[in-house]
């Protein structure tokens, strides 16, 4: 199982699942991590975390430990 | 302006995500004439206005931080959703104006589809539809009215075009708007995942059936026009709809680089602290020859009696030695707003969150923490940003550590004393140090109590960080110039009667009981040392002086007298207190230069008691500057502290341990240097 945090830099994926157990997962999805988005990485920050990611038009930084949640395969 | 809730005033209130445009909106309705309800500060604010009286409606416009969700995860979301249920001073919003980004409407459309399920009156206004259009695309907004069923218009940001619209449509509206508002209280929490997914699956479609491609190319027949309709359905041309600002992946590949991001994001710290020295210089140096200007006319016109006394002494240099710093804190206000309104700030809080989660912080804290070089207060208030109680328990707790605008005026009048005329360039130095040992000694605070972890600071629940980078833009200097009018505005508000009461206070205080006092006068003396012999008596026989004798054993230890005393006991109800107060002890009155020489001048020429001890030597001044790196010193930051962690635990707390620690740190660096051999 692959989660957005193991993501490469500009590596474009589509959201499988959001792990709803997490406790960041509804607000990752309020802000339009939804299963089916395309997302990508657009950059990290300089210790490799937190992630930028696209999605839905814009980019929203999380820490990886908030990405995880984010299942693309 | 007064804020009246009479029935013939319609309440509009402004909702959206954050970068939604919303405060250009706002600016827009109100023009210049608003009124922040909350402290300024970066992405706290909330203000009211009067509708602009042009538009010709009775309309109250109520802008509040933006939200994402209608399910509020932190502080400030929570105070925006509750204000838009029920305003405490205004009530409930008899219509509601949601901004929403046509470059990124599906998102957008999630808390607009929240809002209309609740059955308040809406209007959607889409704003950067000229990003959408950049990227080839349009948006039918009868065809999304439609859809959602409430009306929508499109405003362009730039030019304001669209507005009138939207307000005629207000205007013919109106009266429908107070009849038929909003029957629930409260919103009635359905916030499950399985929601938020049933929300975004009723958005989709509606994206794909409103925004259409442009005709780049003018000649293009019929039948492809009518093709391209409703295109968006298309996979490949979606995702090219959803692209990102090419522009700011450009910058971005720069500012948030492996290496480069962290030395650029060093730089635009550097340039912001440095800068309000340099820019603010000549704009002060005007500002404190006026007052000395005013004050020698004043005791010119109306004579050495007490009432001149009190108007040059006790009123216009009290007041006139803070409004010196006036201008650097305007300045620190305007690149504040111009890193927030530019976009960094966000790619600055996501560089900085690694090592402040190291410390118990979190990204966060970093707007908060800058707002901190203004004012701490606000700067509490930003802490409502940070959705975990402990991190944002632990932010406020540091934050009077950073070295606030207050402080400045103190720090420029010592170190104008250590390194007076052409070796002032040091003084910037040293200045920039104690700006970056106030940034140290907040982190090591952080991390002892973040190691001390449940004794001081309670509570601890799964920390995240989540935060939107929203596209570069520039900066609209009149929206930026407008906040820090405001917030300067504030200050004055805030600072202002404290510094005129006790400047009066201590002017009273050293002047009496005994105003005129007797002193043997022989004939070869000149009028001025008559008038210095009578000034030095009145102070040593005054009320204050009384004071001083209790607190001189404290202050001994220091290498300071209780003048000193008096003047850092006053400096608890608010720091820049202190420069009027030692201006009023050391009886600034008989130079012809600007306020600060003058002030110099006299401290030069300072005393202990009666020997011939010189009071300011360099040991004494970096004590005291030691001193005001650590203290407590602010009775406001002690109130809004009780308020935003909800006990006095916390501020009582960083009364005691601040105020300890500087006065004990202060004794060690005079003391030890003293024995190292500087005076």
């Amino acid at each position: 199982m692959k989660t957005a945090a193991e993501l490469k830099c500009g590596e474009k994926v589509t959201i499988n699942e959001v792990d709803i157990q997490h406790p960041s997962a509804k607000r990752l999805m309020e802000v339009g991590f939804t299963p089916g988005q395309e997302i990508e990485l657009v950059s990290k920050s300089v210790f490799n975390d937190p992630i930028a990611l696209s999605v839905r038009g814009t980019v929203i930084a999380l820490r990886k430990s908030d990405a995880d949640c984010i299942i693309i395969s | 302006m007064t804020v009246n809730t009479s029935t013939d005033n319609l309440l509009i209130t402004l909702v959206g995500p954050p970068n939604a445009g919303k405060t250009t909106l706002f600016n827009f309705l109100s023009g210049k004439n608003y009124k922040t309800v909350n402290y300024p500060g970066a992405t706290v604010n909330s203000a009211v206005a009067h509708l602009q009286k042009k538009f010709d409606i009775n309309a109250y416009v109520l802008d509040s931080p933006g939200i994402v969700s209608l399910n509020p995860e932190s502080t400030d979301e929570e105070i925006a959703v509750n204000s838009l249920y029920k305003h405490p001073r205004l009530g409930k919003p008899d219509l509601v104006i949601v901004t929403v980004d046509a470059s990124q409407l599906s998102r957008h459309l999630y808390l607009v589809k929240q809002i209309i399920n609740v059955n308040f009156n809406v209007i959607v206004v889409l704003t950067m539809v000229d990003i959408l259009n950049k990227k080839g695309f349009d948006i039918d907004e009868k065809k999304l009215g439609k859809i959602i069923r409430c009306k929508v218009f499109k405003i362009d940001g730039r030019s304001g075009k669209g507005v009138k619209l939207l307000l005629n449509h207000i205007k013919e509206n109106q009266n429908q708007y107070k009849t038929n508002n909003l029957q629930e209280d409260s919103f009635s929490d359905t916030s499950s995942s399985e929601e938020v997914l049933r929300i975004y699956n009723e958005i989709e479609p509606i994206e794909e059936q409103t925004i259409f491609q442009l005709n780049t190319n003018k000649s293009i027949d019929l039948s492809k026009a009518n093709k391209q309709l409703n295109l968006l359905t298309n996979k490949a041309i979606k995702s090219r709809c959803n692209q990102i600002d090419a522009r700011t992946v450009k910058i971005d590949k720069i500012l948030l680089h492996k290496t480069w991001g962290l030395f650029f994001f060093f730089l635009i710290m550097t340039f912001t602290f440095t800068s309000i020295f340099w820019f603010a210089q000549p704009i002060m140096d005007f500002v404190s020859y006026l007052f000395q200007f005013l004050s020698n006319d004043v005791l010119a016109i109306l004579g050495k009696n007490w009432f001149g006394m009190f108007l040059a002494n006790g009123i216009i240099n009290g007041v006139g030695s803070v409004a010196v710093f006036v201008p650097q804190i305007l300045i620190l206000f305007l690149i504040l707003g111009l890193l927030e309104d530019t976009g960094y700030l966000s790619r600055g809080a996501m560089l900085i969150d690694k090592p402040l989660s190291k410390i118990g912080l979190n990204g966060k804290s970093f707007v908060p923490m800058l707002s901190g070089f203004a004012c701490a207060i606000p700067a509490m208030m930003a802490a409502r940003t940070i959705p975990n109680r402990r991190e944002r328990m632990l932010t406020i707790f540091i934050l009077p550590l950073l070295s606030c605008s207050a402080r400045l005026p103190i720090y420029t009048l010592l170190l104008a004393f250590l390194f007076p005329g052409d070796k002032a360039w040091i003084a910037g130095l040293v200045l920039a140090a104690i700006y970056l040992l106030s940034i140290i000694s907040s982190v090591l605070a952080a991390a002892i109590i973040n190691k001390l972890n449940h004794r001081i600071i309670k509570a601890d629940d799964k920390s995240s960080f989540i935060l939107e980078l929203p596209a570069y833009r520039r900066p609209k200097l009149k929206v930026v110039l407008i906040n820090m009018w405001h917030s300067g505005k504030l200050y004055i508000h805030k600072a202002g009667p404290i510094i005129l009461v006790l400047s009066i206070f201590i002017w009273f205080f050293t002047s009496f009981p005994n105003f005129n006092p007797k002193i043997k006068v022989n004939n070869n003396i000149t009028q001025e040392q008559v008038d210095q012999l009578k000034a030095s008596k009145r102070l040593a026989t005054s009320y204050a002086a009384d004071f001083g004798k209790i607190i001189q054993p404290v202050m001994t230890p220091l290498g300071l007298d209780w003048r000193v005393g008096v003047a850092l006991i006053s400096a608890f109800t608010a720091r820049e207190v202190f420069v009027s107060s030692m201006a009023l002890m050391f009886k600034v009155t008989d130079s012809h230069g600007s306020l600060m020489d003058s002030m110099i001048g006299a401290m030069q020429k300072a005393k202990i008691g009666n020997t011939n001890q010189k009071l300011f030597t360099p040991s004494s001044i970096i004590g005291i500057i030691i001193f005001f790196m650590f203290a407590l010193q602010c009775l406001s930051t002690v109130a809004v502290s009780r308020k935003e962690t909800g006990s006095w635990r916390i501020p009582v707390l960083q009364l005691l341990i601040y105020s300890s620690l500087a006065y004990m740190l202060s004794f060690f660096a005079v003391n030890g240097l003293r024995i190292l051999g500087l005076s």
